[in-house]
C-alpha cells in the first residue's frame, strides 16, 4: 500500500538545518499494523504527517497504492486525504464548538455525504465505539478516554484505507489506553491499515511490526510474532 | 451545509462574545455615523435635482481680470438679461432674478412674505407645478402674483387663493397684486425659495435704471437650447460683450487689466445651475451657497471612521484566529477544502456585520435629532427608504464585509496544518499588518485631534479679536419691512432719549456682521478719481454712527447735525485714505455718485473690520445719502446691566410698532453668527476624533486582552523570578506607545498641510504652533496608555501560580 523510499525532509531556520528524515526507505502493506517507536526528536511525527499527506518531504518516492504523491498539490492532497486516510492523535483534536455527533459528521460533510446517509452512519459507528448515548455532548464534558473513542470514530466514519495514529494513548491513563488499543486492533482486524507512532512498548506489542527510527532513519525493524 | 455553517458562526460568536461586543460596537457606531454622514451628504448634493431641465439651466456672470487679480461677479444690469436672449440665439428661456422680504396684506390679515422678482420665462425653466393656475401665462399680466401653497394657506387660510387680490409693500412700497397662481411647496432642497413670485419689473429701482448697463442689481439665469454646448460661450459672446460692456473694458485698460489666456479683460460666463448649492465663487446665487470643503470632510471622516472600525474588525479578527488556528488544523486534517474553510469564517463575518447593520440603523434613529441640530442637516430617517438609499446601505454592507473578513479569514485559511497542530501559531506574533493597521488608526485619530485644536484655536481668536469697534454694548436692530428705516431711526430716538441705560443711537444701511434677519448685504462702487478707478464698499450711516459703535476717529470730524451741508459729507477709513493717496484728504472732494455732485471729505476714521475675518479691511466710504435706506438701528447702551437694557429697549419698540418683531441682537452675537460653518466644521471636527479616538481604544483594548490571554505564561514566569507591577506594565505597553508614536508623528505634515490650507481662507488666522503636535501626541499617548492599561495592571497584579498552574 505504501512504498517510501530515500525519503527527506529538512527543517531549516536561518542558522541551522535539521534533518528529520534521512533517505529513509519503508514499505506497509495493506492490512498491516505498525509501530514507528524511537526517541524524541528522532523524526517518528515528521513521517507521519508526510504518509498522511499534511506536509510534503523534500526529497524521495512516496507511492501511495502505487501512485506517486510525494509532490501532489494541497487540493489533490485533501482530496486523496479525505477518501483514504483517518487520524487520531494523542491530544484528540475534538473541536470544542461541536457536539459529539458534529465532530464525527464533520469528514462527512467534507466528502459531500448526504444527511440522511451521514446520519446513519454517525450513529452506526458511535454505536460502535459505544459512545451514542453521548452523541449530544461536548468534547470538554467527557472523558479523556470518551474523547479518543469519538475521534476514533470520526477517524473511521468515512471508512478509510488507512488510520494514522500519533500517539493515541499518550494522554490517557491504562485501562483507556488500551480500550483504545483494542479497538484500533479490531479495526485493524477488519482490514484497515494502521501505521502508529507510540513511546510506550506495551502499545506496541498490539502491532504486527515495530520500525524504530533514530535520527531520521531506519535502524531496526521487529516483526511480531 | 450552509445551516451547519450558520449554527457553528453562531456557536464561535457566542463563546467569543466579549470580542464581538466590542467588534459589533466598534462597527454599529461606525454604521450609524456613517448613514447620518452619507445621508448629509447625499442631501447636499441633491439640491435642485428635482428641477427637470437642470443640465440646460445656467446662471450668467462677468469675469473682470482687474490689476489685482481676477474678480467674478454674478450681479447684472436690467438690461441684459432681454439683450442676451434676443442676441444668443442658444438661449430658450431667460429670467432676470431678486429677493426682497415684503409685507403681505389681505384683508385685515398681513402677513411676513419672501418676495421673489422674476420674468415670466421663469416658471417654464424650473419645475416649480402649479396646482391652480396656468403656467404659461401666470406671470403675463404685470399685477401678477403667484404664491406657494403654503404662503396662500398663510394667507387665505381655508378661503380659495386664486384670482384675490392682495397688497404686497416691499421697499416701502405698496402695490396690488392679483394672485394668479397657486404653485406646489417645492421641496425643501430647492437652492430657489420663495412665497411670492412676481413680475421683475416691480423690482426695487426697476424704473430708474432699466436701460442703465452700469447699475448692476439682480443675477440672470438662462435655459439654452438642447444639446447646448457651453465649451464655446466666452468666444461666441466676444461682440455681445465688447458692444454692451464696452465701459467696463475701457475702464479696465485704463487701469492696467492684462487680458487672459483668450485675450479677454471682461467676459461673460456661464456657471451650470446643477452646480448652485455649492457655487460660492461668483458671488450672488440663488439660496445660501456652501463650500464644498463641508460635505467633503464629513465624507472623509465618515470613511476614516469606516474604516478605523473595519481595522478593529481585522485586528480582533486575526487575533481570535490564532486561538482558532486548531480548529482550522483539524478540519483541513479532515478533508475541508479552501473554499469551504473560507465560507465558513466569512458567514461568521457576514452575522457580526448584520448585527453591526442593525445595532447601527437603531442608534441612527436615537442620534438623528442631535445630529441634524449639530450640523444643521435636513436628513429624515425616510430618506433611508429610498431604494439608491437602501441599495447604499447594502453596498456598504457588502463592502465592509468584504473588507474586514476576507483578509482574516484567508489568513487562517493558510495555516500551515501541521503546525498549527502541534500548536506552533497559537502563540501569536504581534504581525506587521496588525501593528501597520494600528499605526493607521492612530494616524486618522492624530489627526483629528490636531485638526480639532487648530479649528478651535482660530474659532477663539475670531471671537476674541478686536475688531476697532464697540461689539458687546451695542445692540443692532433689524427695522424690517413694516417701517422705513429713516423714520423708525427718528422715533426710537425720541423714545430713548430719556431711557438711562442708552448711550447713544444711529442707524445705517448695512449691519455689522449677520444678524437675526439673517441677511447681509454689500454695496461696492467704482469712480474715477484722478484718473484711475478707485472701488470702495459703501455704508449710509446716519448721526452719532461713529461715537455709538466706539470707532476710533483719527482725522477730521463725524457727521454732526449742527452742520448743515453733511449730506454731501464722507467719513472714510484709513484703507479707503491709502487708496486716494494719503495725506491731506479732509476737505477733498470725490466724485462717488457721478461728476454733478461731488462730495467731500469730513473725517477719517480708524481701520476696523466692517466684514467678516475672512476679508482683509477693504476701502470703506460712509455716506449720509438718502439713496440708501436705513435698515439697522445701533444702540449702545451702559455697560452693566445689558439684559435690563434689552427688555427696555424692546418694549420702547414694540411701543412705537406692537406688530412688527424685535429681532435685536447684540453686535458680538452677529459676528459669532459669521462663521457658523467655522463652527460646524469645528463640530464635525471634534465629533469625528472623539468617535475616532473612541474606536480605536475599543480595538486597542481588545487587543491587549488578547495580547494578555497570549503572554499570561510569560507574565507569570517573570514575576515569579521578580518582576514587579510597574515593570510588567511597562513591558506590555511599550510596544503599543511606539506604535502610537510613530502614527502621530505621520499624522503632522497631512494636519499641516490640511489645516494651514484651511486657515488660508482667513486674512486674519492664527500660526500653526508646534505645541499642539506635541499636546496632540500626548493626547493619544494617554488614551492609549489608559487603555492598555486596563488589562496589562490586571495581569500584572494576578498571582503568578495561578497563571503558571494552568499550562
Amino acid at each position: 500500500m505504501i512504498k517510501i523510499t530515500n525519503l527527506e525532509k529538512f527543517y531549516r531556520t536561518e542558522e541551522v538545518e535539521t534533518v528529520a528524515l534521512n533517505k529513509l526507505n519503508l514499505e506497509i502493506n495493506t492490512g498491516e499494523f505498525v509501530a514507528i517507536m524511537g526517541p524524541s526528536g528522532c523524526g517518528k511525527s515528521t513521517l507521519l504527517n508526510i504518509l498522511g499527506l499534511l506536509d510534503d518531504p523534500d526529497g524521495g518516492s512516496y507511492l501511495f497504492n502505487g501512485t506517486e504523491v510525494a509532490h501532489f498539490n494541497e487540493r489533490k492532497r485533501a482530496d486523496l486525504r479525505k477518501h483514504n486516510i483517518g487520524f487520531v492523535f494523542q491530544s484528540f483534536n475534538l473541536i470544542d464548538e461541536l457536539t459529539v455527533f458534529e465532530n464525527v459528521e464533520l469528514p462527512l460533510i467534507y466528502t459531500g455525504v448526504n444527511s440522511a446517509d451521514r446520519k446513519q452512519r454517525v450513529e452506526e459507528v458511535l454505536t460502535k465505539m459505544q459512545i451514542m448515548h453521548r452523541r449530544n455532548h461536548y468534547p470538554q464534558q467527557l472523558s479523556g478516554g470518551q474523547q479518543q473513542r469519538v475521534a476514533i470514530a470520526r477517524a473511521v466514519v468515512n471508512k478509510p484505507k488507512l488510520i494514522l495514529a500519533d500517539e493515541p494513548t499518550g494522554n490517557l491513563d491504562s485501562s483507556n489506553g488500551n480500550e483504545v488499543m483494542e479497538l484500533l486492533t479490531d479495526l485493524n482486524e477488519q482490514g484497515t491499515t494502521i501505521i502508529m507512532v507510540t513511546h510506550s512498548e506495551h502499545d506496541a506489542r498490539y502491532s504486527h511490526r515495530i520500525v524504530r527510527l533514530l535520527d531520521g532513519h531506519t535502524v531496526v525493524e521487529n516483526i511480531m510474532m | 451545509m450552509i445551516k451547519n455553517y450558520f449554527k457553528i458562526a453562531w456557536r464561535n460568536l457566542w463563546k467569543g462574545r466579549v470580542f464581538n461586543l466590542m467588534n459589533i460596537t466598534g462597527l454599529a457606531v461606525a454604521v450609524a455615523c456613517c448613514t447620518l454622514i452619507f445621508l448629509t451628504v447625499y442631501y447636499e448634493f441633491s439640491y435642485d435635482n428635482f428641477h427637470d431641465k437642470l443640465d440646460r439651466i445656467y446662471q450668467v456672470y462677468n469675469v473682470a481680470n482687474r490689476p489685482k487679480g481676477v474678480e467674478k461677479n454674478s450681479a447684472m444690469p436690467i438690461p441684459m438679461a432681454s439683450a442676451f436672449k434676443a442676441e444668443y440665439p442658444a438661449v430658450k428661456y431667460v429670467t432676470r432674478s431678486g429677493n426682497m422680504g415684503g409685507v403681505v396684506t389681505y384683508g385685515n390679515q398681513k402677513v411676513d412674505g419672501d418676495i421673489h422678482f422674476v420674468d415670466p420665462d421663469f416658471l417654464k425653466m424650473f419645475s416649480f407645478p402649479l396646482v391652480q393656475g396656468n403656467r404659461n401665462a401666470a406671470l403675463s399680466e404685470l399685477n401678477s402674483a403667484v404664491i406657494t401653497e403654503k404662503a396662500a394657506k398663510k394667507i387665505f387660510g381655508s378661503k380659495p387663493a386664486l384670482n384675490q387680490t392682495i397688497i404686497i409693500n416691499s421697499n416701502n412700497e405698496e402695490k396690488p397684486f392679483l394672485v394668479t397662481g397657486v404653485a406646489k411647496d417645492y421641496p425643501s432642497n430647492s437652492s430657489i425659495t420663495f412665497d411670492i413670485l412676481v413680475r421683475f419689473e416691480h423690482f426695487p429701482q426697476y424704473k430708474v435704471e432699466k436701460n442703465n448697463w452700469d447699475s448692476r442689481s439682480h443675477i440672470v439665469l438662462a435655459e439654452f437650447n438642447e444639446g447646448y454646448n457651453p465649451q464655446n460661450f466666452s468666444k461666441q459672446i466676444k461682440s455681445f460683450v465688447n458692444k454692451y460692456y464696452a465701459g467696463d473694458i475701457k475702464n479696465l485698460k485704463r487701469d492696467g487689466a492684462k487680458p487672459d489666456a483668450n485675450g479677454d479683460i471682461f467676459t461673460l460666463a456661464l456657471a451650470p445651475f446643477a452646480n448652485n448649492h455649492f457655487n460660492n465663487d461668483i458671488g450672488g446665487v440663488e439660496g445660501d451657497a456652501i463650500s464644498k470643503t463641508y460635505p467633503l470632510s464629513l465624507v472623509v471622516i465618515g470613511c476614516f471612521i469606516l474604516l478605523i472600525a473595519c481595522i478593529n474588525f481585522i485586528n480582533l479578527s486575526v487575533a481570535r484566529g490564532f486561538t482558532r488556528a486548531r480548529e482550522v488544523g483539524v478540519r483541513k486534517t479532515l478533508g475541508a477544502g479552501k473554499w469551504q474553510l473560507l465560507t465558513q469564517f466569512w458567514v461568521e463575518t457576514i452575522m457580526v456585520c448584520f448585527a453591526s447593520t442593525v445595532v447601527g440603523l437603531l442608534l441612527c434613529t436615537l442620534l438623528i435629532n442631535q445630529f441634524k441640530a449639530m450640523f444643521k442637516s435636513k436628513i429624515s430617517l425616510a430618506m433611508l427608504l429610498e431604494p439608491a438609499h437602501l441599495a447604499g446601505i447594502v453596498v456598504m454592507f457588502l463592502a465592509v464585509t468584504a473588507i474586514a473578513g476576507f483578509y482574516p479569514a484567508l489568513m487562517m485559511v493558510r495555516y500551515k496544518t501541521v503546525a498549527v497542530l502541534k500548536g506552533k501559531i497559537s502563540g501569536g506574533k504581534p504581525g506587521k499588518l496588525r501593528n501597520t493597521l494600528l499605526v493607521i488608526q492612530f494616524t486618522l485619530s492624530t489627526l483629528l485631534i490636531i485638526c480639532t485644536i487648530i479649528t478651535w484655536q482660530q474659532i477663539s481668536y475670531l471671537s476674541n479679536k478686536p475688531l476697532g469697534y464697540n461689539k458687546t454694548e451695542v445692540l443692532s436692530i433689524p427695522v424690517g419691512q413694516n417701517a422705513k428705516g429713516s423714520d423708525a431711526l427718528q422715533l426710537m430716538r425720541n423714545e430713548l432719549r430719556n431711557n438711562s441705560n442708552v448711550e447713544s443711537v444711529s442707524g445705517a444701511y448695512m449691519n455689522m456682521g449677520k444678524g437675526n434677519d439673517g441677511s447681509s448685504m454689500r454695496s461696492v462702487l467704482g469712480f474715477i478719481y484722478h484718473d484711475r478707478e478707485v472701488r470702495t464698499h459703501l455704508q449710509r450711516i446716519d448721526y452719532d454712527y461713529i461715537k455709538t459703535l466706539d470707532i476710533k476717529l483719527l482725522d477730521g470730524r463725524e457727521f454732526d447735525s449742527k452742520f448743515g451741508n453733511d449730506s454731501t459729507g464722507l467719513v472714510i477709513n484709513e484703507s479707503m485714505a491709502r487708496e486716494l493717496g494719503g495725506k491731506n484728504l479732509i476737505g477733498s472732494t470725490l466724485p462717488i455718485m457721478g461728476g454733478e455732485s461731488p462730495a467731500h471729505i469730513i473725517g477719517i476714521v480708524k481701520n476696523f473690520n466692517f466684514q467678516s475675518l475672512h476679508d482683509d479691511i477693504e476701502p470703506l466710504t460712509m455716506t449720509m445719502l438718502k439713496d440708501f435706506e436705513i435698515n439697522y438701528i445701533f444702540v449702545k447702551v451702559k455697560p452693566g446691566n445689558l439684559v435690563g437694557a434689552f427688555d427696555n429697549i424692546k418694549s420702547n419698540w414694540h411701543r412705537l410698532y406692537p406688530n412688527a418683531e424685535f429681532k435685536a441682537s447684540w453686535l458680538n452675537e452677529n459676528t459669532e453668527r459669521q462663521y457658523l460653518s467655522e463652527r460646524r466644521l469645528s463640530g464635525i471636527f471634534v465629533s469625528g476624533a472623539v468617535l475616532a479616538i473612541i474606536i480605536s481604544c475599543i480595538g486597542l483594548l481588545a487587543i491587549s486582552i488578547m495580547m494578555v490571554v497570549q503572554r499570561n505564561k510569560e507574565i507569570g514566569i517573570r514575576k515569579v523570578l521578580g518582576a514587579n507591577v510597574l515593570g510588567i506594565v511597562m513591558m506590555l505597553s511599550q510596544d503599543f506607545m511606539k506604535l502610537v508614536l510613530v502614527a502621530a508623528i505621520l499624522s503632522f505634515p497631512v494636519a499641516w498641510w490640511v489645516m494651514s490650507h484651511w486657515l488660508q481662507s482667513f486674512a486674519y488666522r492664527v500660526d500653526i504652533h508646534w505645541w499642539v503636535f506635541a499636546l496632540s501626541t500626548a493626547l493619544a499617548l494617554i488614551l492609549a496608555f489608559v487603555t492598555i492599561s486596563f488589562q496589562s495592571i490586571k495581569a500584572a497584579i494576578a498571582n503568578p501560580v495561578k497563571s503558571l498552574r494552568s499550562e
